[in-house]
């Protein structure tokens, strides 16, 4: 039940490890195969249902946590929420991002997606779109957590993660209309 | 971070990845075929993740010598010095692709010999094209606004003519409105008068002409009388 820390560890040679958070179980294991396609990097991808994960000595240093949330229910939102207490406060420099699914369908609660919005915007964390129904979507949500994986891995010349996230982040507060994250 | 030390701690690592080969196969194979860019790349990599520790650890010693309310006190200092780097990046970020475009553009240029000649006749051209365009769309736009001119006159003319309208209207109504009513007056009077004379001329005529008839005189023989029997019939008789 420890806090997973993000500099606990040295981190691996052309490695980037990501770790997907899902409740449901749905996207992950094909976004997982999806991220392992990249050649140019060492992808390490670990899967879990929520946080805390159980203590291993042998867990390598994650690099980006993701946390997939399903806007169809309730109980998705809730255990990322729950989650997020077991990540050390260095992880929300640029080494977490969200990830919505079926933000699309018509029995989405509005007030859950601006909780959602709320939750990405006061954690300072980029909040992404993915469509999970047509492995195109897989594919196109899959390249862009690469593209913020490698640079939350260091493997990005001149950018840090927390360089990343100070960049791309808004100085204004954030507005629950307007997505402060592109 | 310097570059021997950036190379000692790739050394480093890859002794380290060497000795525990069988424990991480996924790494080892990619590691066999490295080419000196590659461990270019990779110390890149490694003084970058190096780089991002030690602002970890910085961060981490400045938090403890300042109190909270100092702070707050600095942050919209701190937050307006970020805006500023921030934009500074942008803008350098966005210069520097330009310069890329531009050298590479340029590059192209030069290297493409056989298509030189009509690579370089098509940037005439289009160059020619564009300068045409742009006399073209200025010499519009002269027009244009002459038209909107010229418009703008015929519609202040129009709007001086109707008010010169107006005014003479105004000046006609106003010199006809005092004398009209006795003029009117007059008028019917005067027409009232002439209808009775004429109806009283009407009788005599008709008079004159039965005297005429029944003493049976011929007034053909005498120029006089002539000339009165035909002044008779000026005024016709109303229905």
């Amino acid at each position: 039940m420890a806090l997973l820390k993000p500099f606990s560890k040295l981190p691996g040679l052309n490695t980037a490890i990501i770790l997907l958070v899902e409740n449901e179980e749905k996207l992950q294991l094909r976004l997982g195969d999806a991220l392992l396609k990249e050649t140019s990097v060492v992808v390490n991808v670990r899967l879990a249902k929520s946080l805390p994960l159980p203590v291993n000595e042998r867990r390598p240093r994650i690099d980006l946590v993701v946390f997939i949330i399903n806007l169809t229910s309730e109980p998705s939102f809730q255990s990322a929420e729950a989650s997020l207490k077991y990540l050390d406060p260095g992880y929300f420099l640029g080494k977490v991002c969200f990830m919505v699914t079926k933000a699309r369908n018509a029995s989405v609660p509005t007030r859950r997606l601006d909780a959602v919005r709320m939750l990405a915007a006061s954690l300072h964390c980029p909040l992404l779109f993915a469509e999970d129904q047509t492995p195109e979507g897989v594919f196109g949500a899959a390249d862009r957590l690469l593209t913020i994986l490698k640079g939350a891995a260091g493997l990005v010349p001149f950018t840090t993660p927390l360089y990343l996230s100070h960049l791309t982040r808004c100085t204004l507060p954030p507005d629950v209309d307007q997505p402060s994250f592109d | 971070m310097d570059a021997s030390e950036g190379l000692a701690i790739v050394n480093r690592m890859v002794e380290t990845v060497a000795l525990s080969d069988d424990a991480d196969p996924g790494s080892s194979t990619t590691l066999k075929e490295t080419s000196p860019t590659d461990m270019l790349r990779l110390k890149q990599q490694m003084s970058n993740q190096c780089f991002e520790m030690e602002v970890q650890l910085n961060a981490g010693k400045n938090k403890r010598s300042c109190s909270a309310s100092e702070a707050e006190r600095d942050l919209p200092d701190f937050m307006s010095e970020l805006e500023e780097a921030k934009v500074v990046h942008f803008n350098s970020t966005l210069a520097l692709h330009r310069m890329q475009m531009w050298h590479a553009l340029e590059e192209n240029m030069n290297q493409s010999d056989p298509e030189e000649e009509s690579l370089k006749f098509v940037s005439d051209r289009c160059m020619f094209l564009c300068s045409r365009i742009k006399k073209l769309q200025d010499e519009a736009s002269k027009l244009q606004e002459e038209i909107t001119e010229t418009q703008k006159n015929r519609l202040e003319i129009k709007r001086q003519t109707h008010e010169k309208m107006k005014e003479m209207e105004g000046l006609m109504s106003k010199m006809e409105h005092p004398d009209s009513e006795k003029y009117k007056a007059a008028l019917e009077k005067g027409q009232a008068n002439l209808e009775k004379y004429k109806k009283m001329a009407i009788m005599t005529q008709n008079v004159l002409q039965s005297i005429l008839t029944a003493c049976k005189v011929n007034w053909l023989d005498d120029p006089k009388l002539q000339e009165i029997a035909m002044t008779l019939e000026e005024f016709s008789i109303p229905d």
